[in-house]
């Protein structure tokens, strides 16, 4: 049961970073950098606090045998977002010597997830618990 | 948008996905999340490596799309980085530091790394091809 909860979540997740980075590279014309798959990380960053937060009222420490964690937790939102695309696209930055950029791409993807996951795992404990 | 774009994608996606779940409990036992950062780390040095294969040699841009943002999008993740980041510096500030900064130095020159290497290896293919 386990690898289909995996498996419908990985991919749902999968196609749809995919199809919303499109979208925000089609609105946002000429970003000042990568903006799509910082959107991506943001929400899914935002999204997995929502999730813990309602469903758990915490961060779960062991939740492996749960498939409802499986398909959301690690499956959905552990695909939807991505660390690969964030550091190829620093490297990217630091080619092209825009040291600024880069600095500002790192701390507002690093700092803006940790704080918007928290801002979703408040707000899902105080809604839904 | 083509079908089979996103039939690749979704399949890159289980695989990196199920491949993240193993190594997780695997490494459960350890009492850390260490499999995140092991992910994270390597899936960094994997996409570097074929963006610099790819700048010398264009593959189909289904083959493209499946490995990188499917595989590689579904091995790594941002959102458990912020999840795992919280609950460690609830109780282990230190370790939480660490974990940051493991992550995002670790993953920026490994992504480096991977660039460096993927490019010289496509450029010394290009090049064998030439000399045939």
């Amino acid at each position: 049961m386990s690898i289909v909860s995996l498996a419908l979540g990985g991919a749902a997740g999968g196609i749809c970073r995919y199809l919303l980075g499109l979208k925000v590279t089609k609105i946002v014309s000429n970003p000042p950098f990568p903006v799509s798959m910082l959107f991506v990380n943001l929400l899914g960053a935002f999204g997995l606090g929502l999730f813990y937060g309602s469903y758990y009222g915490k961060v779960p420490s062991h939740a492996y045998d749960d498939s409802i964690f499986l398909m959301i937790g690690i499956g959905f939102f552990g695909a939807f977002t991505t660390f690969s695309t964030f550091s190829v696209e620093t490297v990217q930055l630091i080619r092209e010597k825009s040291y600024r950029k880069m600095l500002a791409y790192v701390g507002i993807s690093a700092f803006g997830t940790v704080g918007l996951f928290t801002v979703g795992l408040l707000a899902g404990t105080f809604l839904f618990k | 948008m083509k079908a089979i774009n996103l039939i690749s994608i979704a399949f890159g996606a289980i695989a990196g996905t199920y491949a993240r779940y193993l190594l997780n409990l695997s490494l459960l036992y350890t009492g850390y999340p260490i499999g995140t950062v092991i992910e994270n780390l390597l899936g960094s040095f994997i996409l570097g490596l074929l963006t610099g294969f790819f700048v010398w040699k264009k593959p189909k841009e289904w083959i493209k799309l499946g490995l990188g943002v499917g595989v590689c999008g579904g091995f790594t993740t941002y959102s458990t980085f912020a999840g795992d980041v919280i609950s460690l510096t609830q109780h282990h500030l230190f370790w939480g530091a660490i974990y940051v900064i493991v992550s995002l130095v670790g993953g920026i020159l490994l992504a480096l790394a991977g660039y460096l290497c993927g490019e010289a290896a496509g450029g010394n293919l290009v090049k064998v091809h030439e000399v045939k």
